[in-house]
């Protein structure tokens, strides 16, 4: 039993032998076939990787979105249809109070104001997007002050002016000098800085350090006006929830408490729009598994081209050596022998293709990541799984010379010049 | 005991829509340790005849029998096995593989019988040894001359132990000198009892074996022992 798996063992070690004989033989040949099976491989592989680091990127930011709540606009959701009964969106700090009282299992809320602004501080100036809204932000988008302090109750109820500065904004301005105690000038107006936020990176190449945090009453007094309607209005509302609270069950209490405040009946559409974050991610899952998709299908391609060039490449070399094949036959060789050493010797080819196409793009992920700042994970199971590929890639295009070739008459192929 | 034997042996080839009978009713039978010449010309039967009882051909009708093994019932495969390990062929144009060596090329059988690296090179080895070409393992075709290379073949076709010794042509692509240093060494074989079956149209060939058999239009016009027999070498 031992004594003939050796013997099989050793059986496929001549094949090998006799592949690598066979290649060198032709090594320019060789070396030709084996770059479509690189190629097809590198772009195989890069775009799993691609593909997975796009997940990755989104769910990054996703998460640094705050990790369970619900966003609310005041947009008429026409999603599902229905009749219109407003022609505008409603969202007002009112509502956003009775959320915070009626629904349960909140964790904070944070009401919005966003506008773009200039900050200017001794000839230096930086624009960013300034957040108007309540302490609550902070625990509701996961965001803490590094140095300083964030903005209080205190702060919303007298609409002072202070701002927290996200990182990047406060290295525009002030360098690697700590800014908290300094004053800024936006839009004219002298600001205090409070505080400076710690960094939250960036994801998909956004930079989520490029913001500024001011009181909501702030920005309602200085720079909102021409958008708003109403003295109340908002234009979005962070609701975040406990640990363990149903998104779907609180998009609906929502939706109905709203539904009762405005007072809108059957199928008339809402003026306010819901989404959670459940909702975001589920999205995007199926965006980048789309993405995913598409990338490895167009890599694949190039995978089936370079499987021709083997299958190509094989059928010449059976047709060169069906001299030796006879004679093969005739010293006693099977069928199955013959059918082995064609099918190693493409396998031999395809594998060493598919290592290098590996390290290619393993190079290639590696450039991207440090280079275009995009995550490329290429794992220990794509790299094993692209090798195991190849070979298969390998077997299926090597196949069908190879069984031509173990089907050949022995006098026959002997007989062939 | 007749180690070859054949009954009836017909072989028909298709050729431009005509039939073309290459063997023709061909019933004969050969015996353990005798070393026979097959004579013709080209076109009368005798290489068909032989690729049949080497079983690399397939007869359309009659039977080849093998060490008292029918062939007929026999797939590729089992045939494959039957040539392993009872023929050894040595051909016209010694059909070495370029780019290997000496004992990698005698080695090959050896493979397709199941042995293992260790095995199949000391038993090459051995082969070439008693060949004389033993300073000569790891020359590649190239670098031998035809005499060189054709005694390689004959170590190739011996490596197994086979019953029969099948050659075709085997000096058709020597000069006489050298031809007469192989038939040197196929009359010391059959000396040490192998049986051997020479395809040849050189009668001075011929002349080194005990029996001729002489083919024409696929039918044996002549089987006799021969009269006055050369002994190569002496």
């Amino acid at each position: 039993m031992m004594g003939n798996l050796v013997q099989k063992a050793s059986g496929w070690l001549v094949n090998v032998a006799i592949a690598m004989t066979a290649l060198r033989t032709n090594l320019m040949r060789s070396i030709l076939t084996t770059l479509g099976v690189m190629i097809g491989v590198f772009a195989v592989t890069l775009a799993v990787a691609v593909g997975s680091g796009a997940q990755v990127s989104v769910m990054q930011s996703i998460n640094a979105l705050g990790s369970n709540m619900a966003l609310v606009f005041p947009q008429p959701d026409t999603g599902e249809g229905g009749r219109r009964s407003f022609d505008r969106g409603r969202l007002t700090m009112r509502d956003a109070r009775a959320i915070e009282k009626q629904i349960s299992g909140i964790d904070d809320i944070a009401p919005q104001l966003r506008t773009n602004i200039q900050l200017v501080v001794a000839g230096r100036n930086a624009s960013t997007n300034a957040v108007g809204t309540t302490p609550g932000y902070g625990k509701v988008s996961n965001v803490v002050a590094e140095s300083g302090r964030f903005i209080s109750e205190a702060d919303v109820r007298s609409a002072a002016r202070v701002v927290v500065l996200g990182p990047s904004v406060a290295r525009k301005l002030f360098g690697d000098y700590d800014p908290v105690g300094e004053t800024v000038r936006i839009n004219r107006a002298p600001f205090n800085v409070i505080g400076v936020l710690e960094s939250k990176g960036s994801s998909f190449g956004n930079d989520n350090d490029d913001i500024a945090i001011m009181p909501i009453t702030t920005t309602r007094q200085r720079f909102s006006g021409d958008t708003l309607s109403g003295p109340d209005d908002l234009q979005m509302l962070f609701v975040g929830f406990e640990d363990g609270v149903s998104l779907p069950t609180a998009k609906r209490e929502i939706t109905k408490l709203l539904r009762e405040r405005y007072r809108v009946r059957g199928k008339d559409i809402n003026p306010f729009t819901i989404r959670t974050t459940e909702e975001f991610m589920k999205e995007s899952a199926q965006v980048t598994g789309i993405f995913q998709i598409v990338l490895v299908a167009i890599a694949s391609i190039s995978l089936l081209v370079g499987g021709i060039g083997i299958m190509n490449i094989m059928l010449v070399s059976v047709t060169e050596r069906t001299r030796e094949i006879g004679l093969r036959m005739a010293l006693g060789a099977k069928r199955s022998d013959i059918r082995n050493q064609f099918l190693v010797e493409a396998a031999v080819l395809c594998v060493i293709g598919g290592a290098m196409g590996l390290i290619l793009a393993i190079a290639g992920g590696t450039a991207l990541t440090v280079y275009a700042d995009f995550p490329v994970p290429i794992g220990v199971g794509v790299g094993i799984g692209a090798i195991i590929f190849s070979a298969f890639i390998g077997l299926l295009f090597g196949g069908y010379p190879a069984v031509r070739a173990s089907r050949l008459s022995p006098i026959e192929a002997l007989r062939s010049e | 005991m007749a180690l070859v034997e054949t009954q009836d042996l017909v072989k028909n080839y298709e050729l431009g829509g005509e039939t073309v009978r290459a063997v023709d009713g061909v019933s004969l039978s050969i015996d353990r340790g005798e070393y026979v010449a097959i004579m013709g010309a080209s076109g009368s039967g005798k290489s068909t005849f032989m690729n049949m009882i080497g079983c690399l051909d397939i007869p359309t009708s009659g039977e080849v029998r093998i060490d008292d093994i029918a062939t007929g019932d026999r797939d590729g495969d089992a045939l494959a096995e039957l040539r392993n390990q009872k023929i050894g062929f040595v051909f016209q144009q010694f059909n070495l593989l370029a780019r290997t060596t000496a004992l990698d090329n005698v080695a090959v059988p050896l493979i397709y019988a199941g042995l293992g690296g260790d095995e199949r090179r000391a038993k090459a080895k051995a082969k070439l040894e008693e060949m004389g070409l033993g300073d000569r393992l790891d020359h590649s075709p190239a670098k031998l001359s035809g005499g060189q290379q054709q005694r390689v073949a004959i170590a190739r076709a011996l490596v197994t132990d086979p019953v029969i010794l099948l050659a075709d042509e085997p000096t058709g692509a020597l000069d006489s000198k050298t031809s007469e240093d192989i038939m040197q060494i196929f009359q010391t074989l059959n000396d040490q009892g192998i049986t051997i079956i020479v395809v040849t149209h050189e009668a001075e060939i011929a002349d080194h074996a005990k029996r001729r058999i002489e083919f024409r239009d696929g039918k044996v016009i002549e089987d006799i022992m021969t009269k006055k027999r050369r002994k190569a070498g002496a």
